[in-house]
């Protein structure tokens, strides 16, 4: 048994954002639950009600949208859904890659997109990818609907912007310009499922030749750096920009899965893969 | 407490769950189906790898609240008529049971594989079975199972 809560199926956006408001702060938005009913049998959380949101249609979508093609993901999309999805591939190939990597194909057929960034973990391999690209989070609750860039809507370690009573209702990426090139690295214990020691993605966009990058897992957030000016500059002198900035950027502390000192020592090499994996063939 | 109805191994069942039981807990102790196991409890080791509309997870990590209106496979439903399955006979042929607790979650992540994808290369069968841990075999056993079943069977799925 798993402690003590209920749970409700919730069938629309506006009856979730209600069951979660009435019962307030000890309510949980319910996805995949592979963060959070581990958390509850670990102890670490006691919500009181589950409100379920998988059975609600418009928070499963993936879709591209309008005539910019941005895509739209649904926060109850599963990770493999999202890892399969063709157009994604395509386009965010970082991000395909990232959810990939996150835990084994079991897991991923429940995992979410949604439970992943709202979990707000500084581990989270989603983010980075997404924070590179643009992702918007729209927020949905009593009030109607708010507008939050992904980068910051992590507020600390396991802390988002969402007030009680609120979800998050979609995921927006925008266009992603024909030609942008996107890597995700993540630096782990073992070749397998573990998380990150340190994980990474960048975007170095064709139209402006501006680098933008992200590291996971060495603040409490994960971070957004950039954008380097790439055009007329040598891979070795953007390389050495990009570690520069990250070095300065990053405060790293030891945990389970690697010390302080290793992540220092670490960041600048995977940077340096980075850019050495963004700028191949030419801006 | 909830009233679900769902088809587990072909068949409809109507069961009542309290709203903290897991998949697990429900298959094993109120639908006394014992053959999925319990392991880490946490989704880390795939023991209780079940197939849940087709797709391997792990039932530790499920609610049995949730599963309203689903299809659940177990590994009983792979035993038609008292014939194991080309893949359990596989298993046994190959030497890829030993202790035999994994095995059962083993085979349900290796049939999923075999639903979706009939000829799996070698990497895609090691990636398949990535979330189903293994303290005796060493694996290799179980990968030459998987694979001669993909050999003999090819366009039958593994039936």
């Amino acid at each position: 048994m798993l402690g003590q809560f209920e749970y409700a199926r919730a069938v629309s956006l506006e009856e979730a954002c209600r069951l979660l408001r009435d019962e307030g702060e000890a309510a949980r938005a319910f996805a995949g639950g592979t963060d959070l009913l581990v958390e509850i049998r670990n102890g670490v959380r006691s919500p009181s009600l589950l409100v379920d949101i998988k059975p609600i249609e418009a928070l499963s979508i993936l879709e591209t949208n309008g005539r910019d093609r941005a895509l739209r993901v649904g926060p109850a999309v599963t990770l493999n859904r999202l890892a399969e999805n063709a157009d994604l591939r395509d386009r965010l190939p970082a991000l395909a890659d990232a959810a990939l990597s996150i835990a084994t194909y079991q897991l991923r057929n429940r995992a979410t997109l949604g439970g992943n960034l709202c979990n707000a973990s500084p581990a989270s391999d989603s983010i980075p990818p997404l924070i590179v690209a643009g992702a918007i989070m729209e927020i949905t609750g009593a009030d109607g609907t708010r507008e939050v860039p992904l980068d910051c809507f992590c507020t600390g370690v396991k802390k988002t912007c969402l007030e009680t009573g609120e979800i998050v209702s979609a995921v927006r990426i925008p266009t992603v310009a024909e030609g942008t090139k996107t890597v995700f690295l993540k630096q782990q214990r073992i070749k397998g499922h573990d998380l990150a020691v340190a994980n990474l993605a960048g975007a170095l966009s064709p139209i402006d030749g501006l680098l933008k990058f992200s590291i996971g897992s060495c603040t409490p957030t994960p971070l957004l750096l950039g954008p380097i000016e790439t055009r007329g500059h040598s891979v070795d002198a953007i390389s050495e920009e990009a570690v520069r900035l990250a070095a300065e950027s990053i405060s790293p502390i030891s945990d389970v899965r690697a010390s302080a000192e290793y992540r220092q020592a670490v960041v600048p090499a995977l940077v340096c893969r980075l850019v050495h994996g963004l700028m191949k063939g030419g801006a | 407490m909830h009233t679900i109805t769902f088809r587990i191994n072909g068949e409809r069942r109507t069961e009542t769950v309290s709203p903290t039981a897991t998949l697990l807990e429900m298959i094993r102790d109120q639908l006394h189906l014992t053959g999925t196991k319990e392991g880490c409890g946490i989704g880390e080791c795939g023991a209780c790898t079940v197939l849940l509309d087709g797709a391997p997870v792990t039932a530790c990590l499920v609610l049995a609240a949730e599963i309203d209106g689903c299809e659940v496979r177990t590994i009983e439903s792979e035993v038609v008529d008292g014939q194991l399955s080309l893949l359990q006979q596989a298993f046994i042929d190959a030497g890829a049971v030993q202790c035999g607790f994994c095995t059962p979650g083993m085979i349900m992540s290796a049939r999923g594989l075999l639903l979706r994808n009939p000829h799996p290369t070698d990497e895609e069968i090691i990636e398949a079975i990535a979330g189903n841990l293994c303290r005796c075999t060493g694996y290799q056993a179980i990968l030459d199972a998987i694979r001669s079943v993909v050999a003999e069977a090819g366009s039958r799925g593994g039936r």
